[in-house]
């Protein structure tokens, strides 16, 4: 029997917060009368993390532990505790208390309303503002511009998603920042909710500044991957289109050349030729991107289905009072 | 004669020795060697002979090792039809070994038959224990040659390895099971098994006095290592991130063509230094549109990835623990599964594409 919602919850080095983390989160969830599992994915960690959860677990049947041999990083972490577990609804959170487990229910409530997936928002977000807050939130209108998804604080780590979708959206790399970007391919109803955010407890950050260059890389790559791979060869014909100008252009003023003056200028010509076999081969190479494509295992209309969906499939979660402030977003087209 | 060996208990080692082009002259004594260095562990093991390609002349002399020796060591012996490469023979090897350990084993002299028994001891605080001769002989030549080819591999991959053609391994099971060769990989087991998350260490043997090679090394195999650092530089460090790469290159390439020719417009038009005699523009072009295709082939590979994401894993599960729901049984076992993720070995395929 699965079980209504499952927590996903990444670990490394965290020997300090998993009891704390276990008991917040069952006294957070049992009242909401719903089955829950509660999935702690050790990354690797080379303190007493792992026997810490296995005690856990052994008094909880409600908690599974997913063991990584090494470290792998945040994103095959979560990657791997969705694709553990089994509940119809998949709620990620930091393994450091930073995010508080009360606002589950809050979460769970948006995705009741209707929403495949509910991200929280620190709008008072308790870290350092210069070395944090300040280039996430530069980071943060940079990715809602380029990604067209905008989301106020896409490194929050409090998301709720449908199962159904978040199990087919391809997760690797470092991309766990953009869980809802990536998943705008299938079109879903996004909305964001206030989330507390508490001050780290026990041990220190294990992200730093660095990432912000991969961060922009990966970007990069969403944007174009989102844009072109369902139609590579479109996209390839639109880069040679400046090549096939540029060859067109030398091609010409050659002839010209040669028909007023009777002399062939032979690194005008070279470059036309070498600008049209490029166009050539990037034509080319946007067929082959079709054939990767056609023997890919990924669809859109697999994305689309999972998003229009009947409106009677709902999960039962009982309403909760308290202040939530919603707003839907909708990815711009 | 494959089921002869299944029907006796099964060893809990299973020592696989690929003979390929290069073996010593007399296989069934260094066979020999090798047992006698293996008897000392007490534990019973079986030993697979891989022949790769058709060799008469050995099949004859280890033909009759496949009498009962005593010892209570099995021989079998596995002919490939052609040469497929060592890694390959050690994979046909691995698919009839029933031991819970492996080792591999030179068919030539490298390290003394004595000094086996120490790599198995190895395993005991690893998955993945290695030979590294040593003290080791050889020319000044041969010695920066090694050294070379190792600190490449270690700048590539950041794990200092010290004697990665040292045929002498011993591993756990679930190394191979998980982690598949081909070609000349071999020698990057500790690599790839490093970068699976299995603990890898070195073990130092003393080096067989036979081990010297004075005819020196083909240009070919030259080739052939360089390629190999190329490959592993690929597996290890962008299989997942085609587009840091080759957009890195591209965009490089890219701009300083890119330069140049704003560079020759200046000159024409502010200059008037005539275009069409200078043959700059054939480099500049050429750069913008080789930084252009880099870019492309890194799309490309962005695309593969990204269509297959779903079966590629970059991530390896050593086990989910899962208690059963009754709480009655208080010494419950946990359901732990062991994850042989077959997915892997389609993965590395890909990758290696």
């Amino acid at each position: 029997m699965s079980p209504d919602i499952s927590i996903v919850v990444p670990l490394f080095n965290e020997e300090d917060s998993v009891r704390p983390m276990h008991a917040t989160i069952v006294s957070a969830v049992e009242p909401l009368g719903v089955t829950f599992e509660i999935v702690f994915v050790d990354d690797g960690s080379t303190d007493k993390t792992v026997a810490l959860v296995d005690e856990i677990a052994r008094a909880d049947p409600r908690v599974v532990l997913v063991k990584f041999r090494r470290n792998y990083g945040q994103t095959p972490a979560m990657a791997a505790g969705i694709a553990q577990a089994s509940g119809e609804v998949i709620v990620t959170m930091d393994g450091d208390l930073q995010n508080d487990p009360a606002d589950i229910g809050n979460l769970l409530q948006q995705i009741d309303a209707g929403y495949d997936i509910v991200v929280g928002w620190r709008h008072d977000r308790q870290d350092k503002l210069l070395s944090r807050k300040i280039p996430s939130r530069i980071a943060n209108r940079l990715i809602a511009k380029v990604t067209g998804v905008p989301i106020r604080d896409n490194g929050c780590s409090l998301k709720a998603y449908r199962a159904c979708l978040i199990k087919k959206i391809p997760l690797y790399s470092e991309m766990h920042r953009f869980i809802p970007a990536m998943a705008s391919i299938a079109g879903p109803k996004i909305a964001e909710i206030k989330v507390r955010h508490h001050a780290r407890r026990f041990g220190k950050s294990k992200y730093g500044l660095s990432r912000i260059y991969k961060v922009l890389l990966d970007l990069m790559v969403i944007k174009t991957v989102a844009s072109f791979t369902a139609r590579p060869l479109l996209w390839f014909s639109l880069l040679t289109v400046p090549m096939l100008a540029v060859a067109t252009v030398a091609f010409g003023w050659t002839m010209a050349h040669f028909l007023s003056t009777g002399m062939l200028s032979l690194p005008i010509a070279g470059s036309g030729v070498i600008f049209l076999s490029s166009a050539i081969v990037l034509m080319a190479s946007g067929a082959l991107g079709e054939l990767v494509y056609k023997l890919g295992d990924l669809r859109e209309h697999e994305f689309s289905s999972l998003t229009g969906r009947p409106s009677a499939e709902r999960l039962a979660v009982p309403r909760m009072t308290g202040p939530v402030s919603s707003t839907s977003v909708s990815p711009r087209p | 004669m494959t089921n002869a060996v299944r029907l006796t208990s099964s060893p809990c080692l299973s020592v696989i020795m690929p003979v390929g082009s290069r073996h010593a002259q007399d296989i069934a004594a260094l066979v020999g060697e090798y047992r006698a260095g293996l008897d000392t562990l007490g534990t019973p093991y079986e030993f697979i002979i891989v022949l790769d390609g058709p060799k008469p002349a050995i099949a004859a002399s280890v033909q009759r090792l496949l009498g009962p020796i005593g010892s209570g060591g099995n021989v079998t012996v596995i002919s490939l039809t052609r040469p497929f490469g060592e890694a390959t023979a050690l994979m046909a090897g691995f698919q009839r070994a029933q031991g819970e350990t492996i080792v591999t084993l030179p068919a030539y002299h490298q390290v003394e038959g004595s000094e086996v028994a120490k790599l198995v001891l190895g395993l005991a605080s690893s998955d993945l224990a290695i030979g590294r001769r040593w003290p080791r002989v050889g020319s000044r030549f041969e010695v920066l040659r090694r050294n070379a080819f190792h600190r490449m591999i270690a700048s590539v991959t950041g794990q200092a390895f010290h004697d990665l053609g040292c045929g002498a391994r011993a591993m756990k099971r679930r190394v191979l099971e998980e982690i598949s060769l081909y070609g000349d990989q071999h020698r990057f087991l500790p690599v790839l098994a490093n970068r699976q998350g299995f603990r890898v260490v070195e073990v130092d043997l003393r080096q067989s006095p036979r081990d010297r090679y004075d005819r020196g090394y083909p240009v070919r195999d030259y080739v052939h290592r360089v390629l190999d650092i190329f490959t592993v530089f690929f597996l290890v460090r962008f299989t997942k991130k085609p587009l840091r790469f080759f957009g890195m290159v591209g965009a490089s390439t890219f701009v300083i063509g890119a330069v140049l020719v704003a560079w020759l417009a200046i000159d024409r038009l502010v200059f008037l230094h005539p275009l069409a005699d200078r043959p700059a523009l054939l480099l500049s072009s050429l750069l913008v549109v080789l930084g252009m295709q880099l870019f492309a082939l890194g799309l490309l590979g962005e695309l593969i990835i990204f269509t297959h994401a779903r079966d590629i894993k970059d991530y390896q599960i050593e086990a989910v623990i899962r208690y059963p729901h009754e709480p009655s049984m208080e010494t419950s076992v946990p359901a732990t599964v062991a994850m042989a993720e077959e997915h892997e070995r389609d993965a590395a395929h890909t990758h290696a594409i």
